[in-house]
């Protein structure tokens, strides 16, 4: 990634182009007679992922099935957070996808940090706290309390203290 | 309605009578409907079907990107789409009702719809409701279009909408939607009147051919257990369909 636009074949005659300015319609510069879509990159300046494991360097084992190497491979700074610091992780770890510290710019050691989400293999998205986060967000006031109660001024063994914790995948993992 | 199936068994079973033997099909994550009519039809006439179910533990896993570049290239066959809104312009609306500035209602949004709408071979629109809040002279927000500018391309489609009355067909020459057939315990008269479009109804359109005896039962035995074991929407099929 780290391209400046990517065609796609689709979306035409839709009302997207209408609300958005960062897609549009033009010219396929190889065959004037073609039109296609092209989007916009999204080039994040920080992307925060959650890994299964890392080591010290920033080689990491993400969850398959995941968005977080591409969005990774797109941003310009990576913050690695890592359920367990290993002593080396390796390409062909059976685990899950590898990321190489290429692209990583910093490790954080954050046990059961993908909460309330889960890690494959390891706990279960805690789906009580998604929703509790969900009616939260219907509103300014509402989301700004759920922020005083579980974010503002909480560290984060404040905040894992706060959250039950939901069951552990039985047999792996943990 | 005769009582010999529910609205949902009637869809499926419908929808799945398209589907083509070899066909590499494919349906979205929230596709009950598209799920059993896939897994039907590959458990009567179409055995060899490729077919990806987003949100299936079996037929869902690992495939998301797949998909995207198989439609991409123009390689699949067959599409699923549904949305809260259709009409006569062959738009749907899957985003908002009312000003999408200030919207009544939110929906799932539609960039799926406007790529997979735009790149499947075969479309398969379905709505499990025909009401004229439905099927309205123009959706408040066009998620996916059936008409394209000329110079923009985009493959021949086959296009055809299922709902509880009625299968449409859009006709691609008059850029409009005619009626194919309408289903037992209606008429085309009650269909247009539940369209709030203009129909084209050919003066000799006939019955939709009800589902078979057989069709059911494997719709309520293999399909369902199919649903269950492959972690396809396993709690929805538990009660979906009629007793076998």
């Amino acid at each position: 990634m780290g391209v400046p636009y990517i065609p796609v074949r689709g979306l035409a005659g839709t009302d997207v182009f209408a609300r958005r300015t960062d897609m549009m319609i033009v010219h396929n510069p190889f065959d004037p007679d073609e039109k296609t879509v092209v989007a916009m990159a999204i080039n994040p300046d920080v992307a925060i992922c959650h890994a299964i494991k890392a080591d010290r360097w920033g080689n990491a084992i993400l969850r398959r099935g995941g968005d977080e190497l591409l969005i990774s491979q797109a941003s310009a700074k990576v913050i690695i957070t890592a359920e367990e610091i290993v002593d080396q992780v390796t390409e062909d770890d059976p685990d899950g996808l590898f990321i190489s510290a290429l692209n990583v710019t910093a490790v954080v050691h954050a046990p059961h940090g993908a909460h309330p989400a889960g890690v494959p293999g390891m706990y279960e998205m805690d789906r009580d706290h998604i929703k509790e986060y969900i009616a939260a967000s219907r509103s300014d006031e509402t989301f700004h309390a759920y922020l005083e109660k579980y974010v503002i001024g909480k560290t984060e063994a404040e905040y894992q203290a706060l959250v039950t914790r939901p069951a552990v995948v039985a047999g792996d993992g943990a | 309605m005769t009582g010999r199936y529910n609205a949902d068994e009637l869809l499926a079973v419908l929808m799945s009578r398209h589907i083509d033997d070899f066909e590499t099909v494919a349906c979205g994550a929230i596709s009950m409907l598209p799920a059993s009519a896939i897994l039907l039809a590959e458990a009567t006439h179409a055995p060899n079907i490729d077919a990806i179910i987003r949100g299936s533990e079996v037929y869902g896993a690992g495939v998301g990107r797949d998909m995207h570049f198989i439609a991409q290239r123009g390689k699949l066959d067959m599409f699923f789409l549904s949305g809260v809104q259709f009409d006569g312009e062959g738009n749907l609306n899957l985003h908002v009702i009312g000003d999408p500035d200030a919207p009544d209602r939110r929906f799932p949004g539609g960039y799926g719809s406007g790529l997979l709408a735009y790149t499947a071979k075969k479309l398969m629109l379905f709505r499990t409701e025909h009401s004229t809040r439905v099927f309205v002279p123009e959706v408040d927000f066009v998620s996916a279009a059936l008409k394209t500018d000329p110079t923009i391309t985009r493959m021949k489609q086959q296009v055809w909408l299922f709902t509880p009355k009625a299968i449409l067909r859009w006709d691609d020459g008059l850029q409009r939607y005619a009626l194919l057939s309408y289903h037992r315990g209606t008429t085309p008269a009650e269909v247009q009147a539940a369209t709030g479009f203009q129909l084209l109804i050919p003066p000799d359109v006939t019955e939709t051919p009800e589902p078979t005896d057989e069709e059911l039962q494997t719709l309520r035995t293999t399909v369902k257990e199919r649903l269950i074991e492959t972690g396809t929407y396993a709690r929805w099929a538990e009660t979906a369909f009629m007793p076998a």
